[in-house]
């Protein structure tokens, strides 16, 4: 088939306006604006804080890192469960049976961590410090010494220490048991994710990503486009998953890669589960996707304990819809709503789903 | 078939390279590795030109080695060494941090994959 030009209308050679055409639309592609992010990493929390930002000025996301950075130092002091902080000093005035006055950010998170603890049938349970500590993981850097043993442990047991024992009424807080001793570390990132996302959008921010250490909470979108996250293969370098997300969402993992010691061969991970008081077995991470990032961060604690088996169980429990399991032999367990929003970047791991 | 056509059928073509660099080209070319301390200013370095070089943070000197396209911490002030255990970086999106001295290195392409990498 061909066509004709009508020679009124145009020059005789319009292959000239082919090539103008041409080289006007190589102008346009240089002129399209690829989103604009203005990313900062901070230390902060004991970690890297990587904070994105879309969609303000580069002066106006300073000033948000800057605060940001101030907030998380503030709660890395408060609530530091080693080093000399207003925790540290929680603990010694509970274990010795006297009453602690807390602010109301203090019982905000005391309060918080009561509730998930209930909600996780005691899975998730920020009461066991004084476990922590014996496992050698309230240091900067464990050695690879002698794990404890089985008397330090069975003697710390038995003394079940439990949030459920903390009691907080009008601002004054008390346990019931004074082994309690606790320890914020399975949700306080989460919280001051939360608390830097609040501060973001006091500033007018309302496109943002605040990744602690690879526990992330995404707010809006860049220019339209959601954002994309990878969730780190447990076993491998690289990218098991990817999503986009929706709006408003946390991705948390937990995993028995983030701390750990070797001794005569074997691992001992930090997520200690306070039924047998060892480290819990059968899990390589546990990533939940979910509204506020410390339910998020305290349920992917929660469902690694709970293991394989009691999972999905302790996700209902909690009132999580999306969450995936990684066992020890590979196997992807997740469930349905979790199936939706992930696409997989590795080849045919094994899956299995619980609705 | 007429001139215009062939003419047609040309520029295409000719587009089409540009249209495979423009969205399929991948981003090596880019690479720089960005380096951040507490204690100095954000140091960018191309990763394709090999060096050495001395980073003041908050406890002293780390030192980072660039070469063959890779990055790597040489040594640094801490006592865990995690940073030079990290060994070497060749990958979009990598890092090593040490963290006592305030020093990270990250390998930064052109095309990231994610805006954010959860662990």
């Amino acid at each position: 088939m061909s066509y004709h030009f009508p020679t009124q209308l145009y020059p005789k050679k319009p292959f000239v306006y082919f090539v103008v055409i041409f080289f006007f639309l190589l102008t346009l592609s240089a002129c399209e604006q690829r989103p604009q992010v203005y990313q900062q990493q901070i230390l902060a929390l004991g970690t890297l804080v990587d904070i994105s930002i879309y969609g303000v000025d580069e002066a106006k996301a300073a000033k948000a890192v800057t605060a940001i950075s101030t907030k998380m130092e503030t709660i890395h002091h408060d609530w530091h469960a080693w080093q000399p902080s207003r925790l540290t000093q929680i603990n010694a005035q509970l274990a010795t049976g006297t009453q602690v006055s807390l602010d109301q950010a203090q019982q905000a998170l005391i309060e918080k961590g009561i509730t998930l603890a209930r909600q996780s049938h005691d899975l998730f349970n920020p009461a066991i410090g004084k476990l922590i500590a014996l496992w050698g993981f309230h240091s900067d850097e464990r050695p690879d010494a002698k794990p404890p043993s089985e008397t330090d442990i069975a003697e710390l047991l038995a003394t079940t220490p439990r949030m459920s024992e903390l009691v907080l009424e009008d601002g004054l807080l008390s346990s019931a048991n004074s082994a309690v001793m606790i320890d914020v570390g399975g949700y306080a990132k989460g919280y001051a994710v939360d608390q830097a996302i609040a501060e973001l959008r006091h500033l007018g921010i309302t496109n943002a990503i605040v990744n602690a250490g690879g526990d992330l909470r995404a707010i809006g979108s860049k220019g339209g486009q959601p954002w994309r996250i990878g969730i780190r293969h447990p076993r491998q370098p690289g990218v098991i998953a990817s999503l986009e997300t929706q709006g408003d969402e946390s991705v948390f993992t937990s995993g028995d890669y983030e701390r750990y010691f070797d001794y005569q061969g074997q691992r001992f991970h930090h997520i200690i589960d306070p039924r047998s008081g060892r480290p819990a077995q059968g899990v390589s991470s546990v990533t939940v996707i979910h509204s506020d990032a410390t339910t998020a961060d305290a349920a992917a604690t929660a469902l690694f304990i709970a293991g394989p088996k009691k999972w999905r169980e302790i996700a209902s429990a909690m009132g999580i819809e999306k969450a995936l399991l990684i066992d020890t032999a590979g196997t992807v367990h997740m469930t349905n709503a979790m199936q939706q929003r992930i696409h997989f970047e590795i080849e045919s791991p094994r899956i299995v789903i619980q609705p | 078939m007429t001139r215009a056509d062939k003419v047609v059928i040309a520029l295409a073509l000719l587009l089409l390279p540009f249209l495979y660099i423009e969205f399929w080209g991948n981003g090596s070319r880019g690479e720089v590795v960005q380096i951040r301390s507490a204690n100095s200013k954000d140091i960018s370095l191309p990763l394709e030109q090999n060096r050495q070089l001395e980073v003041e943070g908050a406890l002293g000197t780390s030192i980072i080695e660039i070469k063959n396209r890779q990055v790597r911490f040489i040594d640094s002030p801490c006592r865990g060494k995690q940073c030079v255990l990290t060994g070497w970086l060749d990958k979009d999106g990598q890092l090593a941090a040490c963290l006592p001295n305030g020093v990270t290195v990250q390998i930064i392409g052109r095309d990231r994959r994610f805006d954010a990498v959860n662990f």
